[in-house]
């Protein structure tokens, strides 16, 4: 049997370690269990304190420094404004699209077999949320906001980890679908839900969606990529 | 495709790749120098460095672990050249102060102050691990330790900021 020191030992220096031993010991040992919750909580500020902000127009790309020709100043508009209206005809193209792609079918579908998931509003424990997360060797920045639900559930073949965030806009079900490689971002409208899939190099891809109430595309955007900035992938 | 259509698809591609893990680069280089506008010039140098030896890059998925080591070793590279004085953290953090504030809580920011003034060896693993997502075996691999010396390394860095922080550490157990 694993003693106190050799437990605390280990998970101070990391917070999140799944091995089997040290999850036995916790469970055995109510003292370790509370220290974990407490060291838990501090590792929430730590991961809070490094994510500083990062200012949004610091030109860190490659070629800043050596564009041998600017384009002059009517190019520059044209090209942006060119630009902007090819995205916004891709994005809005694709919103609009039916009929519905089939994953974001079968992330709808799923939806329906879990209907009490989205009336809790409390935190999630954060070991329970852990071992949710840990086959997908992920975990999650507390920036995500309130996990109020973790279930791993079975999804076209796989287990696969279904949360509900509790955002500005209300709660936000994402569902880490790391088997499902998209080929790009897929909004999507369909059976009261909007959301969108997006595809997350080397992991596959995460969904993520809301009861439709009016939100905007822009805004089921904006908490896909939160909601993707503050995964942390552990393998 | 012709070859300039090629490159300019190649550095499309790469550009958009440094884009989307922007974020992430500049924050590790942050903790790395505790200096955003150093940080900057070594992301900016890095990049550079990143596009030269794009081709040593197989596997896309595997760039953000690549690129950190780059800026590790440019980071090194800037520190051998400009030969900095003896870091006073002091005065790093009081030149940091209006990003190390800008968070919204009090006991974040004291957090940032202590992250600043653990020693580089305690900092590093610390920062790899938890904003990184290393596993202890890639922490040991980027830093050419030994996985147990990065676990010692780990808890140490832990027990130093929890007992800066205010936290109770009376229950935290003695190496």
């Amino acid at each position: 049997m694993m003693e106190h020191t050799q437990y605390r030992l280990a998970i101070m220096a990391d917070p999140h370690n799944a091995d089997a031993e040290l999850r036995a010991h916790r469970e055995a040992c109510d003292e370790c269990r509370a220290f974990t919750e407490q060291l838990l909580k501090f590792e929430s500020r730590l991961e809070r304190a490094m994510r500083v902000d990062i200012p949004s127009k610091a030109d860190v790309l490659p070629f800043a420094r050596a564009r041998p020709h600017a384009p002059s100043a009517p190019r520059r508009w044209l090209a942006l404004a060119a630009s902007v209206l090819l995205g916004a005809a891709i994005v809005g193209g694709v919103w609009l699209s039916l009929p519905q792609p089939s994953l974001a079918a079968a992330v709808v579908a799923h939806m329906a077999g879990e209907p009490g998931a989205w009336q809790r509003t409390e935190a999630v424990p954060q070991l329970e949320l852990a071992d949710v997360l840990k086959d997908s060797k992920l975990r999650l920045r507390p920036a995500a906001g309130i996990v109020s639900y973790a279930s791993s559930c079975a999804f076209r073949g796989h287990q696969v980890p279904h949360l509900v965030v509790q955002s500005a806009a209300g709660p936000v079900t994402v569902m880490v679908l790391v088997h499902e490689s998209a080929r790009q971002v897929t909004p999507f409208a369909s059976e009261g839900y909007r959301g969108t899939i997006v595809p997350v190099p080397g992991h596959g891809s995460i969904a993520v969606l809301m009861r439709d109430s009016g939100i905007g595309a822009d805004e089921i955007q904006r908490i896909a990529a939160q909601v993707e900035a503050a995964i942390v992938w552990t393998g | 495709m012709n070859d300039a259509a090629g490159g300019k698809q190649r550095r499309a591609r790469f550009q958009a790749l440094c884009q989307s893990l922007r974020p992430d680069l500049l924050r590790f280089a942050f903790w790395l120098c505790r200096d955003r506008a150093l940080a900057e010039d070594v992301v900016q140098e890095s990049m550079l460095r990143a596009w030269k030896a794009r081709d040593s890059l197989q596997d896309e998925s595997a760039a953000k672990p690549w690129l950190l080591t780059i800026i590790r070793r440019e980071y090194a590279r800037t520190f051998e050249r400009k030969r900095f004085a003896t870091v006073d953290v002091d005065e790093l953090i009081a030149k940091e102060e209006p990003l190390l504030a800008a968070a919204e809580e009090q006991d974040v920011s004291d957090v940032r102050a202590a992250i600043m003034k653990l020693p580089d060896e305690y900092r590093e693993p610390l920062v790899l691990q938890v904003l990184m997502g290393y596993s202890t075996a890639e922490i040991a691999r980027e830093l050419e330790l030994s996985a147990p010396a990065v676990l010692t390394r780990l808890f140490r860095a832990r027990r130093q900021l929890r007992a800066a922080c205010g936290v109770d550490t009376s229950q935290d157990p003695q190496e």
